[in-house]
């Protein structure tokens, strides 16, 4: 019987390699297989698996990079994870891939598609937007619109034809992935001394890289071992982080809230896995059914625009509900301007309605933990002693 | 009886404690300190954790709450983990009801802590990343100078002409030391001059958060140098603050004794939460 040990070495393996092994591998296994990568937050990757691509998450160098010529194409001023993703192509770390996916997160991120394009002029390259109006007519429709863009694309790519049915069968594997995810989030909520934040990160980090299906597989067994296995409960402070679903915090970040005295019940980290909550409908036109997930049962973050000013904060409240947690960790990137510009607005929505909470700032590359340590260290302890019982 | 532990790793010591709380009365069922000197200082807290506990004739299944503090958050059989400014704050203030901060000088850090009646911190500063104003820098130059550490508060009071000694930095302060030793100056007046620059640190960090009357109660590694607390009076009397510094013979156990006692607010409030779920409709 595989251990979470055992799984946790595994993902942390896969986690570290910033030469993507595994995906060189994957694509190595057969001929004229084609990787496409993606930036956070959200691509609908179901369309990728139809044409029989893998798709891979590319979340920047984290701290095993040291950015030389990414410094070079940014101002200081600019967030780290253009840098290193910079950084990983003109090094060849990412050179497997035939496809590149930047997502409609910030500014930042759309000026790194015409670079990533200006760079890799061979390489399938797309600006993938997202709707800002959700009445399924106009906002569903131009969505839908885009998706087919998309689809249309990656058949090109892959000199494949993505049927609707090849779409519907990816939409069923991801339903089962995103089953299997929310299981681990669910089971984290409920008792968290068994699933740490450090090990459900590093689980989720291997949703970047690995098949869907192996993925899925994983999460099974981690979910499988995670009952089996007894574990210390500690008198911890339940607690949400958000806020970092772009540039990643380091794993050591992560390991120094929970060790300082939080259990870290929800997070917003790779929201790509459980952007749709639910299962996507099979029936009808699989497209129509992606957008209309995405308009109607998608989660809020910063990059999906709330036209409802009254609305903003209500599903981070909803998910300090949900899991029981106490208080709200902020924990953003320096010069995100999605996740600071949201903060104060979110800030607000905690402060009426009565939920503690603390913010800082990181970088993926940060090694410092001592002063995120005494901030969330203290957080805590303001929870467990001054809180009302 | 209700037990509960509390340990306090820190940076030169691990510092252990036991309480029994019965009938409204809270007991000192035991402490131990173990000085790490270049052991596994997680090994060893739960060596000097199972000794405390075999001294007191209990075993580890008898602490309703073990709580850790300082770097013991890493510990595998700890309850819970509270952050060392919380747990000063409180176990100064079982120590001495009348304090209303804390000096917390320890091997590596002095910090200052602003405490209420019932404990909670209010404020809090640090001294900055050098060492000058440690106890490992206190106990080099005690090294240097061929005194053992319980006679440094002893000769430092016996001063008559204290040199002035670098407060900014520990190699310059070093090197100060080096030449007052070659021009011959006594080792009671070298001593002083090195608590009378750590004095003038901390009471800058007690006007930092606002402390300025009542008493501050020093813990830590240091709190029983005796030349240090004269040194410190003499900084807050020049600082113009209406400060009275002073000690506790218990007071290096005043992290540990916090983390214990907060360790028994949490065990009962954990305990009533338990019961209201279990009486709470389904």
């Amino acid at each position: 019987m595989t251990t979470t040990a055992e799984i946790t070495r595994r993902c942390l393996a896969l986690y570290e390699d910033l030469d993507f092994a595994s995906v060189r591998a994957w694509k190595a296994a057969a001929p004229g297989r084609k990787v496409v990568g993606y930036m956070p937050v959200y691509v609908p990757r179901e369309i990728v698996h139809a044409a029989g691509m893998l798709p891979v998450g590319i979340l920047g160098g984290g701290d095993g990079l040291e950015v030389i010529h990414g410094d070079a194409y940014y101002q200081s001023y600019i967030c780290r994870i253009p840098r290193s993703t910079i950084e990983l192509g003109v090094t060849g770390r990412v050179d497997f891939l035939d496809g590149m996916l930047f997502p409609s997160t910030c500014d930042v991120i759309r000026n790194l598609s015409g670079m990533w394009k200006i760079m890799f002029p061979k390489a399938y390259v797309r600006y993938f937007d997202v709707p800002q109006n959700y009445v399924d007519a106009i906002g569903g429709s131009y969505y839908a619109h885009e998706l087919a863009e998309l689809r249309e694309g990656l058949e090109r790519l892959g000199e494949v034809r993505i049927t609707d049915d090849a779409l519907r069968a990816s939409i069923a594997i991801y339903n089962e992935n995103r089953r299997f995810v929310q299981a681990v989030y669910d089971l984290r909520a409920r008792e968290p001394w068994r699933a740490p934040a450090t090990e459900v990160y590093l689980l989720m980090r291997a949703g970047m890289v690995l098949p869907v299906e192996e993925h899925s597989a994983l999460l099974r067994e981690y979910l499988d071992a995670a009952a089996r296995e007894e574990r210390p409960r500690r008198d911890n402070a339940r607690v949400v982080v958000t806020g970092a679903f772009c540039e990643q915090p380091p794993l050591n970040l992560i390991k120094s809230i929970e060790l300082s005295g939080c259990y870290v019940v929800d997070d917003d980290f790779m929201l790509v896995s459980r952007w749709l909550q639910g299962d996507v409908p099979l029936d009808g036109d699989p497209l129509e059914q992606l957008a209309l997930a995405f308009l109607h049962r998608s989660v809020s973050t910063a990059m999906r625009y709330e036209p409802t000013q009254a609305e903003k904060g209500r599903f981070l409240i909803d998910s300090v509900r949900r899991t029981g947690a106490e208080g709200v960790v902020f924990a953003a990137p320096s010069f995100c301007d999605p996740a600071l510009l949201e903060r104060p607005m979110l800030h607000s929505a905690l402060q009426r309605a009565g939920i503690p909470f603390t913010s800082f700032k990181y970088a993926e590359n940060a090694g410092q933990m001592q002063p995120i340590r005494e901030q969330a260290g203290t957080f805590a302890d303001s929870i467990k002693l001054w809180s009302a019982p | 009886m209700i037990i509960t532990a509390g340990i306090d790793v820190g940076a030169g010591a691990v510092k252990a404690v036991l309480f029994g709380f019965e009938g409204g009365e809270t007991r000192l069922l035991g402490k131990r300190t173990d000085r790490i000197r270049q052991r596994d200082p997680y090994a060893l807290a739960g060596e000097s954790y199972d000794r405390l506990l075999a001294e007191a004739g209990l075993t580890r299944g008898d602490v309703a709450y073990c709580a850790t503090t300082g770097e013991g958050e890493s510990l595998e059989f700890h309850t819970g983990h509270f952050y060392s400014m919380t747990t000063h704050g409180r176990g100064a203030l079982h120590l001495d009801p009348e304090a209303r901060a804390v000096l917390d000088v320890g091997a590596l850090h002095g910090r200052a802590i602003r405490v209420d009646e019932r404990g909670k911190v209010l404020a809090y500063r640090m001294t900055s990343q050098c060492a000058s104003g440690s106890g490992q820098f206190l106990e080099n130059i005690a090294r240097y100078l061929g005194v053992a550490q319980d006679e440094i508060g002893a000769l430092s009071v016996t001063a008559t002409a204290p040199e002035k000694v670098s407060g900014i930095c520990a190699v310059l302060a070093e090197t100060d030391v080096i030449n007052m030793v070659s021009r011959g100056v006594s080792p009671p007046d070298i001593l002083r001059g090195i608590h009378q620059s750590m004095a003038t640190r901390l009471a800058k960090l007690l006007k930092a958060i606002g402390t300025d009357e009542g008493v501050v109660l020093l813990t830590g590694g240091l709190a029983l140098d005796t030349g240090l607390v004269a040194a410190l009076n003499d900084a807050l009397a020049g600082e113009k603050l209406a400060l009275v510094a002073r000690s506790h013979p218990d007071s290096i156990y005043a992290g540990a004794m916090g983390a214990a006692l907060w360790g028994r607010f949490r065990h009962d409030r954990l305990r009533r939460a338990e019961a209201a779920a279990m009486s709470a409709p389904a």
